[in-house]
């Protein structure tokens, strides 16, 4: 074990000693750029890579190495930022923008900005999510919303000509979905596939007019109109039994236990349909928006960015390579790839995503969506919301009780790091 | 005169003794001691390490936060649990296999080698093979089934999910602890056994009296490492959980719980601080154990 970890440890220093000779060691006329970005798919990373090679071609004095960090992406940029070893773009989720906007280790972008690179394009909700007190940190690449997929064939079997309006509808259908084909006591098809975390809950905790952050920046989980919402879900998987998370029937994501038929509904967002279409080449799916609950419409909405290392030695090329990826003929190819919708208004309606029968309820939800982001504390808060809600959902307490128990431990850790 | 000479000559002796050392001592200071004082000044201070470092001395905040942070509580139990359960369970599977494989057994060296099969093979690779031999559908709950026992959602339920991790740790490590076990019974000399078999001793007497007294000393090393290696429980629950330490903390061990902080939270100061509490349990159960051991010596 002791020769284990220090191998581990030697091989990282190793690591980190060619990471650092390769970056000291290019001419003056070619920069070679760092990109890194997570990758949902192999297909992502091909459409990437094709618009990277493009590109090169048109910048020759610019080289860009794109790699892909597998897993615990933060942590591994967090890390490398400290350590002075970060690549020189990167992607950056919006939830956790505001903690790297906030210290300083991103480089602002204004100054950058050219009229004709047209800002304006941009929703402006996915724009500001990069934004701090006026200041442009990152450029939005694309956007995704949650809808909600369901499997045609099931449908069907079960009578149901139409997806769910709302959520009432959806409850009803669940039950006419979920099915014990060999009545052995095991269920073999639930209604809906869900995940119990707080990225995809947040809208249905805010459905009923609860928020899950408060102003100054704690965690508000326990409000009456927080829980109200919540307790759908909470209701559904235990009194109903028509939901099932993936661990439940032994699935590592939402749109696997779509893609193997276990659940008949799921919500999911744009990446799933890549994912399904080639890995589940038989399954008959259609896309609705989310059904509403108490009468509104609601959704989440993730973006990612680009943004640049405050300190990278080629600015200038570094914002080049932003430019490129996210001006109207970057982003529209980048779109074309349909993992996620493109971040520009002009680009979304040339691509004609909001009339594609698939794409279309992510467009629409858009214009509803909740933005996953919530301040430089919603990682902590997350944490705990998980947690507890996950035994809300195995009944070990009441959701009002777990939600009690996370705000209060999440507001007691925010409070202890303002020491 | 002649007092001084030899003064001298000490001095001289002396000073070319640290001159021999002075690699190993550079070595010791700059990976062992430079490091362990760092972290006593790490613990000691708000750390503030991305963007702009700064350290601010907090003196022992970072401790007392410690007495009042749920989660250390809640990892502390589960380590506890994990290391009560373990160590004793690994190691008497490890003395019972090496007992089964000392006996003269057809084809002993081909077990031996099964056996040792999960020691050499990956903590994570392990991990990842378990999950799926965990999985809601998957083999062990298909052969429970079978044989008509209860199923769990073994990955998914806060109830088994630290179970989990400790049968699926307690297969790979034993063997590792029976191979040593085996080493020492081959130490034993035979004709203890051989005299205590003219005396009338039968198998069941030999083993209390020859056998598991001359073990001793083995069985010491085996539970001190093997207390050790379950106390800093890491990468098992860190795959597990995807690094959460769920659901529902209940794989949340007490590394896993450093490793939040300091990767995830950045608090450096916090994670260094409860790196040195591990510490000093760690020192405190193994010197309780020492004192257990010789007590039992003078007897």
């Amino acid at each position: 074990m002791i020769w284990q970890s220090f191998g581990r440890w030697f091989s990282a220093l190793l690591a980190i000693l060619a990471l650092t000779a390769c970056t000291q060691t290019h001419s003056n006329e070619i920069a070679t750029l760092s990109l890194s970005g997570w990758q949902s798919s192999p297909t992502e990373r091909q459409a990437l890579e094709q618009i990277l090679r493009e590109f090169e071609a048109q910048h020759p004095q610019i080289r860009v190495r794109f790699e892909v960090i597998a897993d615990q992406y933060m942590d591994v940029i967090k890390t490398r930022l400290i350590g002075d070893a970060a690549p020189d773009v990167f992607f950056l989720d919006a939830f956790e923008a505001p903690l790297l906007m906030q210290h300083g280790v991103l480089e602002p972008l204004d100054r950058y900005i050219q009229p004709d690179f047209d800002l304006a394009d941009f929703e402006p909700n996915l724009l500001n999510a990069f934004k701090l007190q006026g200041t442009i940190y990152g450029i939005p690449k694309d956007f995704s919303t949650l809808a909600l997929f369901y499997n045609r064939r099931q449908f069907a079997d079960a009578n149901l000509s139409n997806p769910p309006q709302t959520w009432e509808q959806l409850r009803d259908d669940s039950r006419q979905l979920t099915l014990d084909r060999n009545r052995n006591g095991r269920i073999d098809q639930y209604g809906l596939g869900i995940s119990p975390e707080l990225a995809r809950q947040k809208f249905v905790a805010q459905a009923y007019g609860g928020t899950v952050v408060d102003r100054r920046g704690y965690a508000a989980l326990a409000s009456r109109r927080s829980v109200r919402g919540l307790q759908l879900i909470i209701d559904q998987y235990r009194q109903d039994r028509t939901a099932a998370t993936p661990s439940d029937v032994g699935a590592s994501s939402g749109s696997e236990m779509f893609g193997q038929q276990r659940v008949a509904m799921v919500l999911e967002g744009p990446w799933a349909i890549p994912y399904l279409q080639e890995t589940f080449s038989d399954l008959e799916f259609a896309i609705a928006q989310v059904p509403k609950i108490n009468r509104r419409s609601g959704t989440m909405v993730y973006t990612t960015a680009y943004v640049m290392n405050k300190r990278t030695r080629h600015k200038e090329a570094a914002w080049e390579l932003i430019e490129y990826l996210t001006n109207k003929t970057g982003m529209k190819a980048w779109g074309e790839a349909g993992i996620a919708l493109p971040s520009r208004k002009s680009v979304l309606a040339q691509l004609g995503r909001d009339r594609d029968p698939l794409y279309s309820p992510f467009v629409k939800g858009a214009s509803y969506a909740t933005l996953w982001q919530a301040g430089e504390n919603l990682p902590a808060i997350l944490t705990h919301f998980n947690n507890q809600f996950v035994s809300a959902l195995l009944g070990q307490k009441s959701l009002q009780q777990a939600m009690e128990d996370a705000q209060q431990a999440a507001n007691r850790e925010i409070q202890a790091q303002n020491y | 005169m002649f007092k001084s000479l030899i003064k001298s000559q000490q001095r001289q002796e002396a000073f070319s003794g640290y001159l021999f050392m002075f690699p190993t001592l550079l070595i010791l200071g700059v990976f062992l001691v430079l490091p362990i004082l760092f972290s006593i000044f790490l613990a000691t201070h708000r750390v503030q390490i991305l963007g702009e470092v700064s350290y601010r001395f907090v003196g022992l905040r970072n401790l007392t936060r410690s007495t009042a942070d749920p989660r250390v509580g809640i990892a502390l139990r589960n380590t506890l649990e994990y290391v009560l359960i373990v160590v004793p369970v690994q190691t008497i599977l490890a003395l019972a296999l090496a007992l089964i494989l000392d006996l003269k057994i057809r084809g002993k060296s081909w077990f031996r080698v099964i056996f040792f099969m999960p020691t050499v093979t990956s903590a994570a690779v392990l991990t990842l093979i378990f999950m799926w031999i965990y999985n809601s559908n998957g083999l062990l709950n298909n052969l429970l089934e079978k044989v008509g026992l209860p199923t769990y959602n073994w990955l998914g339920d806060p109830n088994v999910a630290l179970k989990s991790i400790m049968i699926m740790n307690i297969w790979s490590t034993a063997p590792f602890f029976m191979v040593i076990y085996l080493a020492a019974l081959q130490d034993i000399p035979t004709y203890l056994y051989e005299a205590a078999k003219l005396d009338g001793a039968n198998e069941m007497d030999r083993l209390w009296n020859i056998t598991l007294p001359l073990l001793k000393p083995v069985t010491f090393f085996i539970v001190v490492m093997g207390i050790i290696g379950t106390f800093q429980l890491f990468d098992q629950s860190y795959i597990f959980s995807g690094g959460s330490g769920g659901p529902n903390n209940a794989t949340l061990t007490f590394v896993l719980l450093i490793y939040q902080y300091a990767f995830k939270n950045l608090d450096i100061g916090y994670a260094a601080a409860l790196a040195l509490v591990l510490a000093l349990i760690i020192m405190l159960v193994t010197a309780i154990q020492r004192r257990l051991f010789k007590d039992e010596k003078a007897n």
